[in-house]
């Protein structure tokens, strides 16, 4: 290879530029150690200990914050959850942003214009967005329940939060309201990477719209697909504002990250805690994998 | 008519029903946070339905902005103190963490991309690596390690951890602006006896301005947005943000939708003009960020 010939034949580092490198890199390195790796390691150390800032000593427990966390039933509860949000959410997501980014990639006039209105809900505070859907949500005095009874879908106002399967839809509406930007963007990039002949030649194969879909566009984003898969199970598995906002404590809609919070900073179980985030970053890590392979593998037979 | 001409009508219908559908979903609730905001009290508990305000009011907005008011019989305190205050903390952590992480990472991304140095590598990976990483998985020792350094509610430290949590993203960004770049560019400057720095400075920078941008608007919304970090971090109105205060609008008695519309409606001003006049940027960032 050449540039193994060029490193041969130079000094393997210059100094002058090396510094320079070094100078430039150097914040990172701080930041980023002293501020990501460090505590991660001793996120993972402490999960073997006792550390409880209400109790004396910090004596090492092996596995027990793991074999209490396996036993905990709202531990299990906010598991429960946090799987309904993930399945829930990335469904809705992929299947609206696929839906939009269609829509936006057929579109000529106008489409900075959409584009900037589907986009607005990711820019916006997590916090105020579940602010303005718990109003819309209301029971009382909610615009959903005053539209559907004007509609004729509801006979009487709705509870909504009273039943923990609508409110975890619920909650996960408002976080597919702010994400589905996000896959929506990613897939339209995808869309528009798709060479323009490809399809006049399906056209020309007889293909519908359908099959060319299915043949053509599909394959092609599968990519983007992918990497739209696995941010929105990274960012409905960590899902906290919204469900904190809308459902406070409460374990009808605790996600395993609120659960993190509680425990750590209400109950004040630091390791407890940490233990806990370290499943939930190691369960986000190994779903989010699984689409890449797969996506990546299944469209490579095609 | 033929075939054609029903199906390309139908197409067109099934477009414009879209358009519609996809405007409600995204601008409907915001436009819902806008009408409860300018709507008197006694009518937002009215048991009659109303899809806009039927009488416009600023009163919400002028309990914001200092004026009392009474309900129920009692004299309601205005809520600037806590809300200018969080409004200023807002701004001034936003801001701080978006000039650092933006000019961190213009310079680190261009080591990353041009320079050779022991290590550049594994550095790299490393850092590009804890994007995958949940801010949330390291809160609790950098907790224990903000209350060692005495960093907890302050300035200093909500920026740095912001800098931490959005430096990967930005440098991702930064790092494909400049591998696009030619490098005869810089080159040519060369030969003509520039130095370094001047290059990069002069040069490589100016013609990076759209990446930096995007990296800037990305990191603004992501610090402005944050509710977890302060939650945490800030537990008074030194530091504590917009965010972290409007919920607090909910007190024991009743929830003040109004005034919360109203807050929130002010929450997300910035947010909608960086959308409005920078959304060219943004969305290239996206996209460029969603590139792996």
């Amino acid at each position: 290879m050449t540039a193994q010939r060029i490193l041969a034949a130079r000094p393997a580092y210059q100094f002058g530029e090396a510094a320079m490198g070094l100078a430039f890199v150097l914040p990172i390195v701080v930041i980023m150690g002293g501020l990501v790796f460090m505590p991660l390691v001793t996120t993972v150390i402490d999960s073997f200990y006792r550390v409880d800032p209400m109790r004396a000593g910090e004596p090492f427990i092996g596995l027990r914050n793991y074999t209490d966390l396996m036993t905990d039933s709202n531990v299990q509860a906010s598991w429960m959850n946090t799987f309904a949000y993930v399945v829930m959410a990335v469904v809705l997501e992929t299947a609206g942003g696929l839906g939009a980014a269609l829509l936006l990639n057929n579109i000529r006039r106008g489409r900075q214009w959409l584009l900037a209105a589907t986009v607005l809900p990711w820019c916006l505070p997590p916090v105020v967005n579940a602010i303005v859907w718990m109003w819309i949500y209301n029971p009382s005095y909610g615009v959903l329940n005053h539209a559907l009874i004007s509609l004729g879908l509801l006979d009487a106002p709705r509870v909504w939060f009273n039943d923990r399967g609508t409110a975890l839809f619920l909650v996960t509406l408002v976080h597919v309201w702010r994400m589905m930007p996000l896959t929506a963007i990613i897939l339209l990039a995808a869309l528009q990477s798709v060479p323009k002949e490809l399809y006049e030649a399906a056209k020309l194969d007889g293909a519908g719209a359908l099959k060319s879909f299915r043949l053509v566009t599909l394959p092609l984003i599968s990519g983007g697909l992918a990497i739209a898969l696995s941010q929105s199970t990274v960012f409905a598995f960590n899902l906290f504002d919204e469900a904190w906002i809308m459902g406070g404590s409460g374990l009808d809609t605790r996600s395993v990250i609120i659960q993190v919070y509680m425990s750590a900073f209400q109950n004040l179980r630091f390791s407890y805690g940490m233990a806990l985030s370290l499943l939930a970053m190691i369960a986000s890590l190994i779903v989010s994998m699984i689409y890449v392979l797969r996506v990546y593998r299944e469209t490579r037979l095609d | 008519m033929s075939a054609r001409t029903i199906n390309s009508r139908f197409l067109l219908a099934g477009k414009v029903v879209g358009v519609l559908a996809l405007l409600f979903w995204s601008v409907g609730p915001i436009y819902w946070a806008l009408a409860t905001s300018l709507t008197r009290p006694a009518d937002l508990v009215s048991k009659a339905p109303r899809f806009w305000p039927e009488h416009v009011t600023f009163e919400h907005y002028a309990r914001l902005f200092g004026a009392e008011s009474v309900s129920q019989g009692n004299t309601v305190q205005s809520v600037w103190p806590q809300f200018s205050a969080a409004l200023l903390n807002s701004i001034l952590t936003s801001l701080a963490a978006t000039v650092l992480t933006v000019a961190i990472a213009a310079f680190g991304a261009y080591a990353f991309v041009r320079l050779r140095f022991p290590g550049r590598n594994l550095v790299f990976v490393l850092v590009v690596a804890t994007m995958a990483i949940p801010a949330y998985t390291v809160m609790i020792p950098l907790y224990r390690l903000m209350i060692m350094m005495g960093l907890i509610d302050t300035y200093v430290g909500i920026t740095l951890i912001y800098v931490s949590a959005f430096l990967p993203l930005a440098l991702w960004l930064m790092r494909t602006v400049y591998q696009a770049m030619p490098l005869s560019l810089e080159e040519a400057a060369w030969l003509d006896g520039a130095g370094r720095i001047y290059t990069l400075l002069r040069i490589v920078m100016p013609l990076a301005a759209p990446g930096l941008i995007a990296a800037a608007i990305l990191t603004f919304l992501n610090a402005w947005g944050q509710f977890i970090v302060p939650l945490v971090f800030s537990p008074t109105l030194a530091t504590k943000p917009l965010t972290v205060l409007i919920p607090e609008f909910v007190t024991r008695n009743y929830v003040d939708y109004g005034l919360m519309n109203a807050a929130g409606i002010l929450a997300i001003v910035p947010p909608i003009i960086l959308v409005i006049f920078l959304n060219r940027y943004l969305v290239s960032g996206l996209m460029a960020g969603a590139q792996k």
